[in-house]
């Protein structure tokens, strides 16, 4: 059964692997994925280590249903200690990378150490084996997979990768498994390269019992009509993730020229339309593809049709990365869309970071805080496509100065630039800020502020908080399992009930990823997704383990609370502008100038924010400076963390 | 299962709330219903003005392709303008 999978401890620096089961108890407590991840991590990690030293653990997990016969439940999740913001690392990928995993008898890995040379992990029912990767260095994402496959004579193996900018610890490397699939928040992929650790390769044939099979299955096709039936979903099936991004600018909510603005103008080339048009024309009429065990299929196939790298095959482009090679540095070409987007697929990089970064950078030269000198004479004004791809490469081989500054990231990057680059860093806690533009939208700035790996849309963003959904329809949402009184409110631009929505998806978000089953099948663009009440009857079919939705939405505020431990471990202090819940000034100083007419000339209010922060707070059961009351510690059972029992 | 809740779930009874046929305004403060005509490639919202280009998932199932970016952007600067003069007279709000 899938209570079965084991939990495997691997030394790099020793070679001493140990593989043990995992406690039903920890499992009722943590489930698995992202939520025992972070006891994992907690527990197995130092105060203060380098994040890029062998001291840093890396996790490797899938949800407790992956693999069974519930939907969706592709999910591999990655976590260590991010080397770029230095507080919590996390990032999360679809394909098929964990339920092989699974197949293969691992449900968690925890990866210690240092290997003395390039190594890859070949894990095998039940077996795992450290091997030589000096052959596999400095080969692309996709190369590597391939190799693998060919040296293992399997082509049915599943592998997780890093690339050369993992290689060359660019710190917003991330982890590739398959064509585009990628774990790329956080710099899972540097603390990877850190360890000489290529690539995790697995191929499982161990059978998984599901507790009651007919149960499950019937259940399921209830399951996936709901979510089939979904407007939203039916809409990703056909464009892919690219609509979000296509609406979202419509009306004024994304970044454009770093922070300047909340919109790109006149930018048809890269709609969704026009992206699935060059599909339909590079690939054919059926170009959309699916992970493991999902019905709503939302990648796109496609070949770059013109420019250096034509006729070059890929998955996507994701929405992040219209934002971060179209919306921020405002450029505008179809071409360099999807280049920019394979270019990251190939080497390894998260195209969120990459292309912010690029654009922050892109706002320095034109404000002369940059300069040719620091350039190499590079013209990184926005809208210049070909400065904007020369300088991801750039960075993924850490060529020139500021090539090998912005892999720093954005902290140490704004160290050495100085003057007041800093001012125009867009992030939280070291981390980027996606391409929405949230100063029209308090729930979703609160949302990025507050998110444990640093800003980021999917830890606790109420995205159905745009839709103008009628109060009821909120209320019946928002009031499920654990019942809500309070204020909410239909309006995107207001500040009340916003933190309860954002501590319930920040709950709901948590749940999903121990479960490891994907965002777009729950209430994240939807209202009418699953969410706690349906989750229990997957769990009994699937694995006979009994929950109550509020059993599930305690599980999920745990996790949250040790991540949120872990992170106050390693410094997190209310305020800070690097360290803590608070975003760049710019939030509650530059309105917005267009979009819709409600949405131009908005800012946070400064003081409206920090009562919601103070409210979010009370709900997790913090005090006002945002560290666990005892009570709450004791609440949760997490009064004896660090407890080491796995 | 001990722990099952019979019927519907909370995500299951609010499905009939969809509007098939149907998209919102763009505009998150209107957001009103739009029904376009089948094949039509232009949609002006009544309420708020705004206006967009049309595309379709399947021949009853549209959304909105993109702003008319003239209508729209000349509508934001308006709007801009105003608001900026009332933060001038009024304060910030």
């Amino acid at each position: 059964m899938a209570l079965n999978r084991k939990i495997a401890y691997i030394d790099l620096s020793t070679g001493k692997i140990e593989i043990k089961p995992i406690p039903l108890n920890i499992r009722r407590k943590f489930l698995g994925g992202r939520g025992l991840d972070a006891y994992l991590l907690y527990n197995h990690t130092e105060k203060g280590c380098d994040p890029l030293g062998p001291k840093n653990t890396l996790m490797v997990s899938g949800g407790i249903l992956t693999a069974t016969l519930a939907s969706a439940t592709a999910r591999t999740h990655v976590m260590a200690k991010s080397p770029l913001g230095g507080m919590i690392g996390s990032a999360n990928m679809g394909g098929f990378f964990a339920p092989e995993l699974a197949w293969a008898g691992f449900h968690h890995l925890v990866i210690k150490g240092k290997a003395d040379r390039p190594v890859y992990l070949w894990i095998n029912n039940g077996k795992i084996e450290i091997r030589d990767a000096r052959h596999l260095w400095g080969k692309t994402t996709t190369e590597t997979q391939w190799a693998i496959r060919e040296e293992l004579g399997d082509d049915d193996i599943k592998c997780m990768v890093i690339g050369p900018a993992g290689e060359n610890l660019v710190r917003f490397a991330n982890v590739m498994t398959g064509i585009k699939n990628s774990g790329g928040r956080t710099g899972m992929g540097a603390v990877m390269g850190s360890k000489n650790l290529k690539a995790i390769a697995a191929r499982g044939t161990m059978d998984i019992k599901i507790a009651h099979p007919k149960e499950a299955l019937e259940y399921n096709k209830r399951f996936i009509d709901q979510i089939t039936s979904a407007k939203v979903n039916q809409t990703q099936g056909t464009l892919g993730t690219p609509f979000i991004w296509g609406a979202t600018n419509s009306w004024g909510g994304v970044r454009c020229r770093n922070f300047q603005y909340n919109q790109e103008l006149y930018c048809d080339e890269i709609e969704p339309e026009a992206i699935d048009e060059v599909c339909t024309e590079t690939i054919g009429p059926y170009h959309m593809a699916g992970c493991f065990a999902c019905q709503v299929h939302c990648r796109a196939k496609y070949r770059i049709p013109t420019g250096p790298y034509a006729g070059a095959y890929d998955e996507g482009p994701e929405y992040t990365s219209q934002g971060a090679f179209c919306g921020e540095p405002d450029c505008r070409s179809m071409e360099t869309l999807l280049t920019g987007n394979h270019l990251v697929d190939q080497w390894g990089m998260d195209n969120l970071e990459t292309g912010s970064l690029i654009s922050w950078a892109m706002e320095l030269y034109e404000l002369g805080i940059l300069t040719d000198k620091e350039t190499d004479g590079l013209d990184l004004r926005f809208g210049n496509d070909e400065a904007l791809l020369e300088m991801v490469r750039r960075i993924c081989f850490r060529e020139g100065w500021l090539g090998d500054t912005l892999a720093e990231g954005g902290i140490i990057a704004s160290e050495r630039i100085g003057k007041d680059s800093f001012n125009y860093l867009i992030q939280v806690k070291g981390v980027s800020n996606l391409h929405s533009d949230e100063r029209a939208t308090p729930a979703l700035a609160l949302n990025v502020a507050t998110a444990s790996r640093g800003s980021d849309h999917l830890r606790s963003r109420p995205a159905i908080d745009l839709y103008h959904l009628p109060e009821e329809v909120l209320r019946k949402i928002y009031s499920t399992p654990v019942p809500y009184n309070g204020p909410l409110s239909s309006e995107h631009t207001e500040y009340i009930g916003k933190p309860w929505q954002v501590f319930w998806q920040e709950n709901c978000y948590m749940a999903v990823d121990c479960l490891g089953i994907c965002k777009y099948h729950t209430v994240f663009l939807g209202a009418t997704l699953p969410n706690f009440e349906d989750w229990p009857k997957v769990l009994y079919y699937n694995t006979g383990l009994e929950f109550t939705p509020r059993e599930i939405w305690d599980i999920a505020e745990r996790c949250n609370m040790i991540e949120r431990l872990f992170n106050l471990r390693e410094g997190l202090t209310r305020e800070d502008l690097v360290r803590g819940d608070m975003l760049n000034h710019r939030y509650f100083d530059e309105p917005t100038r267009r979009g819709a007419p409600d949405v131009v000339g908005r800012v946070i209010d400064r003081e409206k924010f920090r009562k919601m922060i103070d409210e979010f707070y009370e709900y997790k059961g913090l005090d006002r400076n945002g560290v666990p009351k005892p009570e709450t510690l004791k609440r949760l059972g997490l009064e004896d963390e660090p407890s080491h029992l796995l | 299962m001990g722990s099952e809740k019979e019927g519907l779930s909370t995500a299951e009874s609010l499905r009939k709330t969809r509007t098939y046929g149907q998209f919102r305004c763009h505009n998150p403060s209107c957001m009103g219903r739009l029904q376009p005509q089948p094949g039509v490639n232009h949609v002006k919202c009544p309420a708020c003005g705004m206006e967009f280009r049309v595309a379709w998932i399947k021949p009853n199932f549209p959304r909105i392709r993109g702003p008319v970016w003239d209508v729209n952007q000349k509508l934001a600067e308006e709007a801009f303008e105003r608001k900026m003069k009332e933060e001038k007279r009024d304060g910030v709000k």
